[in-house]
């Protein structure tokens, strides 16, 4: 065999192996996909070919699901975490990337570390709180506690981005007279806005995935949609086809957004860790 | 306004959330870790009782124990697992290209997707009746046609090991692509020249260039192994009986479910150190570049 046939075999084998990652990677994402779309009937069979029907989409946002409600909970409490984690957040990353502090490096290693605390230790005291300040099953109190989630990651994000804008400008421009203020918001926030928008979309795919906290906080006002999907049960065990349609509503606005963002997405996993 | 002042000023609301969110809740789960706490009996959240949460754990707790080692066996093959196939697939995609790259793009799907639905997915695909992967390895392996997966110990945690790498493969293996980029080319080329084999220059220079990236890699994974919830409460729920309860699972139980919300929290404390040391491990490596 030559070197050039063995290249080709080698190549040829490795774009099997791809191909089959594909596969697994893809199937049970299309699988429920699929299952969405099929009758009650159909969902019992492996069947690969079926009528498609949008007759579950309808079905989920009927009594007694509500899923509608579920949604409008999801967004809302994820569109608040992050209106409010984002300005906070840049804030603090503006001040940490420009500025000497002290106890700057101590801040940083807590910020951080708070993040891999297991969420179930933080959230025994807000249930014990809420349920003595009346908050439990309240919005207010799951974009509270999504703060805690969201903030180390928000920070940690943005103090990146602004780490990467060149401080040439701005120092040029407090000698020209400006404030600081001034700076940070006709210089810094302009360059930072892509930065700060993949921030605030990272932290909503967060909000809006979150589990435990809205399991143990809530109950019936305030239900989010992950939490929605144990109501897919009846007597005669899980109904598939309406837990596939609420999955997609969950998950494709997510795949959306993930998308967008898809360059940054690995550093704001790691924090920065890896570059 | 002078710089001096203002720098504190723009830090201050945030480190004032952090301490709200996740500082105070850590202290307070630690005091709470030292009373009666019961929900059933009012009063007890603040009545001290010393060590015996924890002594009550160690000593007269086999489902303690067994979370552990749920727990622990749960990180050490999802890290593995998770690990070794991230870095394989991170190899076979590495040299870039427009097929590659456009599989890159499909890898961040499945991370997108909530844990507690890759849970429901999961449960979906090895239902015993009409699941695709119960289907899928009844003819692979024969011997595993007639089985119900969920309902066997041993098979119900090996399907939450699956699902749990099924997750994070594709997280992991973009992390290893951007670590494999910032090897330096001429390196390895020059290797080639000298006719090192493919398997040489992997061990010999890839590995030993990757090492600081791995190693991030592995902590982090290892901290989401041992917190993990979502998944199992909607896959198995930690059935059957406690075969597949992580503590996450357990403390959840017993706080919310017994309302013991004392022990429930001295369990949670004992999760917690094992975290502080990972979290200093990590920011080690965040730092060491600064």
């Amino acid at each position: 065999m030559t070197g050039k046939q063995k290249k080709q075999i080698s190549q040829a084998i490795q774009i099997v192996l791809i191909l089959i990652t594909i596969f697994v990677m893809l199937v049970p994402i299309l699988w429920i996909f699929m299952a969405a779309f099929k009758n009650h009937i159909d969902v019992f069979q492996l069947k690969l070919f079926f009528t498609p029907t949008l007759e579950n989409f309808g079905t989920v946002f009927e009594a007694p699901y509500h899923l509608g409600m579920k949604l409008w909970n999801s967004t809302i409490v994820a569109f608040v975490t992050v209106a409010l984690a984002i300005p906070i957040a840049t804030m603090a990353a503006y001040s940490f990337s420009r500025f000497r502090l002290r106890g700057k490096t101590a801040m940083l290693v807590v910020i951080l570390a708070t993040q891999f605390m297991p969420a179930v230790v933080i959230i025994l005291p807000f249930f014990v709180m809420f349920r003595d300040v009346g908050l439990l099953d309240t919005r207010i109190g799951l974009v509270l506690v999504n703060l805690a989630i969201v903030m180390p990651f928000a920070i940690w994000m943005i103090k990146g981005f602004i780490d990467g804008i060149p401080i040439d400008t701005e120092e040029a421009a407090m000698v020209d007279g400006s404030s600081r203020i001034m700076v940070i918001r006709n210089i810094v926030l302009p360059m930072a806005a892509p930065g700060l928008l993949t921030a605030g979309i990272f932290c909503f795919i967060i909000a809006w995935n979150e589990f435990l906290f809205a399991l143990i906080l809530t109950n019936k006002d305030a239900v989010t949609l992950p939490i929605g999907l144990a109501l897919f049960k009846a007597e005669e065990g899980d109904l598939w086809n309406l837990l596939s349609a609420a999955g997609i509503i969950i998950m494709l606005p997510m795949f959306i957004l993930a998308l967008i963002i898809r360059k940054y997405f690995v550093q704001g996993m790691t924090m920065g860790a890896v570059r | 306004m002078r710089d001096n002042t203002l720098k504190y000023l723009l830090v201050l609301p945030a480190i004032l959330v952090v301490f709200a969110t996740a500082i105070w809740p850590l202290i307070e789960s630690l005091r709470l870790s030292f009373t009666v706490g019961r929900f059933s009996v009012p009063g007890s959240l603040e009545q001290y009782l010393g060590w015996e949460n924890f002594a009550w754990a160690f000593t007269q707790e086999p489902a303690f124990w067994n979370a552990v080692r749920v727990t622990a066996i749960y990180t050490v093959l999802t890290v593995g697992l998770t690990t070794t196939m991230a870095l394989g697939l991170a190899l076979l995609l590495a040299p870039g290209g427009k097929f590659r790259a456009g599989v890159q793009t499909i890898l961040i799907l499945p991370f997108a997707m909530s844990p507690a639905l890759i849970g429901v997915s999961f449960r979906f695909m090895f239902n015993p009746e009409f699941g695709l992967f119960d289907a899928f390895f009844g003819v692979l392996i024969p011997p595993l046609a007639d089985v119900s997966w969920l309902a066997d110990p041993i098979l119900a945690f090996a399907v939450c090991v699956m699902a749990d790498v099924w997750g994070w493969i594709p997280f992991l293996t973009l992390v290893l692509i951007g670590g494999l980029a910032s090897i330096p080319q001429d390196t390895i080329e020059a290797a080639q020249v000298d006719g090192a084999s493919n398997w040489r220059v992997f061990k010999d220079i890839t590995i030993p260039q990757l090492a600081p990236v791995l190693a991030v890699v592995i902590i982090l994974k290892s901290i989401f192994s041992l917190k993990t919830f979502d998944q199992i409460f909607m896959l198995t729920n930690g059935g059957p009986g406690t075969a597949t309860q992580t503590l996450s699972h357990y403390i959840y139980f017993n706080g919310m479910k017994y309302g013991q919300i004392g022990y429930a929290a001295s369990v949670a404390w004992l999760m917690v150190i094992p975290m502080i040391v990972l979290a200093y491990a990590y920011t080690k490596f965040v730092f060491r570049k600064d």
